[in-house]
């Protein structure tokens, strides 16, 4: 049973190779509003499963499988990372990047996190994807598709809409002072400090992807059709999300530090 | 808790909030409120340097319960008014440089949010307010030098800048978490207290905790300061507007040299990284001052001329002459900032002004001036050049503080320094002039003025900085083994010496054309390397390269799942 629950909880809070099944989940959500509500809820139920059915499966584990199985989280955040820097489609990064930053969960179970502590870090990992993934439908619909890179200077003619994919973009790559931040420090906080290794290259990459992420999104000159930019109320929303996501990242940030 | 302290770095974060939520499309409301609070963050900083050298004592405020201290020590005072008022310049600069850029605004709003991240780095008393701080300035720097986003070349170097910097945020994160997790504590000032009591008290890695993280706090602080292996990056922000490579080079990227002192209490009980960081210095110093002198770019020249500097700011602090860093930080930010913002104009004389040497005919015919440079004997200057500094150095260091020449580190810089003043001279005895007695007579002068302007103001800077007890620990902490201190100045007072002398006689006896007629394709391939920026771009773009294209690969596999 034990088993089932690990495994189930290891496709929902992504681990590599099951973490297959997760992307493929999301991916074949409808719609961007269908893959943004996917992300959300999918993880969350992950941390549901883990604690609510009876005691901890990872922690049931012999000591040697617990130390592979972190070892698979590790490597799983850090591949997840290297293949999104090479990802140009806008909710194909962001969940690539969130299932690197959702892995890192089980950092904080094995460690012995409370439950609201490890719901507090997937929801500041997933609800940043999951603004991604509706500006990326806004996008598609102006421009057939959200890649980047085809077309440059996406910030000259679409301001509005790149000003929120860029602050929502810092926000899944644990920019400071959005809670994904805290989040990782809570990460590093409870890990020994030989564990530390693999989430500093983990932190480069993000750094990496992130940079030609926003490389690729605001610069250039664009030479297409004429877009029309979002609506002002829709901005507004979407800045007040964010604005107050950071906020709570900078009030509550000792509920995801746990320090 | 004194509101005083504690707003500072509040105006300007709030200046740019107002700006982003009411003044996006008022050029010149935005312009106003920004120079308006840059320059009241400056009138507080001054106000409140004023009080702590009158009756202050260093404190810690505290703003948030587990981070958001704000340690006002005078390292942090006098960090907050030089960057308030290097600030303060940028931002009246960039009034009329900007006004027909587009988001005029947002470009006010994105300096003021950069000043604010710097105060709370500089003033950070908490590992967590330092790491927040440390990482928003690259990402802030990122957007600054990035402002033209028509151009990809200001992205391509933006990101550059970005992805050094993150090499650099790096070695931080680690030193943070060891010092947290070795000392059970977050603030600074508590963890530099248990470390004075018993420096080698924690051990990990089979190195003590002060070992480690002034490794790693080194590290961190030589990607900042692009010291040599990390400084790609710096010559190539001048792709971003003016204004910000101005910020940049006068005061981001002295971020190395404040983290050195910030953690100096550390490097009081660890040689390793001070010895590291004297090399790197080194290296970086010469590398940076050779790539600088290739340029034909102005700008690109003083990016590498900030280059060579921040070399030897890591020096001064790999000697063990932390303050003397910092006034050196200091000193670089205003003289880099006015060469920057007086850039354009240099340019403008340049276009005006031909630059074709003068005729030697027309010069004796109708200047009625020397074909052939009047100079002093090439053993009368050499003596001069090489005598003079040593002395005017060494008194004015005997009559200001005689116990520093017993420091190791405080005579290596007196070499150095050395070298600087006797370049001075041969500079000017190189010049063409009527009287050359006159001519060196005046460099001598000025030298003199310089050097005991130098000397007194770095060691009252000294002493305000730190205890006459840190400061000794500090020196003793980056000394080596007496003889190998010996051995080593022998060799370098040989070599100054004698590279003095063969400088000046090569010079009398037009040695120098003999040698690179002789040597020709040597110094053709010194200057390709050199011109190149010794390959090291193109080696990490490579790389790059590599691991994009397995990162497709991978993708292409998996299905992108």
């Amino acid at each position: 049973m034990e088993w089932i629950v690990l495994l189930l909880a290891a496709v929902l809070l992504p681990v590599f190779p099951l973490s297959w099944i997760f992307n493929r989940l999301i991916g074949s959500a409808p719609g961007p509003w269908g893959r943004a509500l996917a992300i959300l809820v999918l993880p969350q139920l992950g941390v549901l499963l883990l604690y609510h059915t009876g005691p901890l499966a990872l922690l049931l584990l012999p000591l040697s499988l617990q130390r592979i199985w972190l070892m698979l989280v590790l490597f799983t955040s850090v591949f997840y990372a290297f293949r999104a820097v090479s990802a140009r489609e806008i909710s194909i990064w962001s969940r690539l990047m969130a299932s690197s930053g959702l892995t890192l969960s089980w950092l904080l179970v094995a460690n012995g996190a409370q439950v609201h502590s490890v719901a507090l870090f997937v929801l500041a990992l997933s609800l940043p994807a999951a603004l991604l993934m509706i500006w990326a439908g806004m996008l598609s619909d102006r421009m057939g598709g959200a890649y980047l890179g085809l077309q440059g200077g996406l910030a000259t003619v679409l301001p509005r809409l790149s000003a929120l994919i860029t602050l929502s973009a810092l926000a899944l790559v644990a920019t400071p002072i959005f809670p994904s931040f805290f989040g990782l420090l809570q990460v590093f906080h409870r890990l020994d400090l030989a564990w530390l290794w693999p989430l500093l290259l983990l932190l480069l990459i993000w750094g990496w992807s992130a940079g030609r992420f926003l490389q690729d999104l605001l610069f250039g000159i664009y030479r297409g059709e004429p877009m029309v930019d979002l609506s002002l109320g829709i901005t507004w929303i979407g800045a007040v999300v964010l604005f107050f996501f950071a906020l709570s990242g900078l009030i509550w940030s000792g509920a995801w530090t746990g320090i | 808790m004194d509101p005083l302290a504690i707003i500072v770095p509040f105006v300007p974060a709030l200046a740019a909030l107002l700006i982003f939520a009411v003044l996006r499309h008022s050029k010149p409301g935005a312009a106003r409120l920004s120079v308006l609070a840059t320059l009241v963050t400056f009138l507080l900083s001054l106000i409140l340097l004023g009080n702590y050298v009158a009756v202050g004592l260093p404190r810690v405020e505290y703003i948030g319960q587990i981070w958001g201290s704000i340690w006002l020590d005078p390292l942090t005072l006098i960090m907050w008014a030089f960057v308030s008022g290097i600030s303060l310049l940028v931002h009246m600069y960039s009034v009329r440089y900007m006004i027909e850029e587009p988001n005029y605004p947002r470009f006010f709003a994105m300096l003021d949010l950069m000043t604010a991240t710097i105060l709370f780095m500089v003033s950070a008393a908490d590992l967590i307010t330092l790491l927040v701080a440390w990482f928003l300035v690259g990402v802030l720097l990122y957007f600054l030098l990035g402002h033209d986003t028509d151009r990809p070349a200001s992205g391509r170097y933006a990101f550059w800048t970005q992805i050094t910097y993150r090499v650099g945020d790096l070695p931080l994160w680690l030193a943070a978490f060891i010092l947290y997790k070795s000392y059970h504590s977050l603030a600074l000032p508590v963890i530099f207290a248990q470390i004075a009591a018993a420096p080698n008290a924690v051990q990990i890695w089979g190195m003590t905790v002060p070992a480690w993280t002034g490794i790693l706090v080194a590290l961190a602080a030589f990607a900042r300061s692009a010291q040599f292996l990390l400084h790609g990056w710096l010559p190539y922000t001048m792709d971003g507007p003016t204004p910000v490579s101005a910020l940049m080079h006068a005061g981001i990227v002295n971020a190395g040299g404040f983290l050195f002192n910030r953690f100096a209490p550390i490097f009081e009980y660890t040689g390793l990284a001070l010895h590291i960081a004297f090399v790197v210095g080194l290296i970086t110093a010469v590398v940076g001052s050779a790539l600088m002198l290739i340029q034909n770019d102005v700008k690109r020249s003083l990016g590498y001329s900030t280059m060579g500097q921040m070399g030897f700011m890591v020096m001064e602090c790999g000697l063990g002459a932390f303050p003397l860093a910092v006034f050196h930080l200091i000193a670089h930010g205003f003289f880099k900032a006015s060469l920057f913002l007086g850039a354009g104009n240099a340019i403008g004389d340049a276009r005006a002004n031909d630059g074709v040497p003068p005729d030697p005919i027309y010069v004796y015919i109708v200047e009625r001036r020397p074909t052939k440079p009047l100079r002093l004997p090439w053993l009368t200057a050499a003596a001069l050049t090489i005598l003079v500094p040593v002395l005017v150095l060494s008194l004015s260091h005997f009559f200001v503080a005689t116990h520093l020449f017993f420091e190791q580190g405080v005579i290596v810089l007196l070499f150095f320094a050395w070298v600087t003043g006797a370049q001075a001279l041969f500079a000017a005895h190189k010049m063409t002039h009527t009287n050359p007695w006159q001519l060196m007579g005046g460099i001598l002068g000025s030298f003199v003025l310089v050097v005991i302007g130098y000397t007194l103001i770095s060691h009252y800077f000294a002493r305000f900085l730190y205890s006459h007890e840190a400061s000794l620990r500090l020196y003793a902490s980056a000394s080596i083994g007496i003889l190998s201190y010996e051995v080593l100045m022998i060799i370098l007072a040989l070599l100054f010496v004698g590279g003095w002398v063969l400088t000046f006689f090569g010079d009398a006896q037009n040695l120098g054309e003999r040698i690179s007629q002789r040597w020709h394709g040597g110094y053709l391939a010194i200057y390709a390397l050199l011109s190149r920026e010794l390959y090291i771009n193109d080696l990490y773009v490579r790389v790059t390269q590599l691991l994009l294209s397995a990162s497709r690969r991978l993708n292409v596999w998996l299905r992108w799942s």
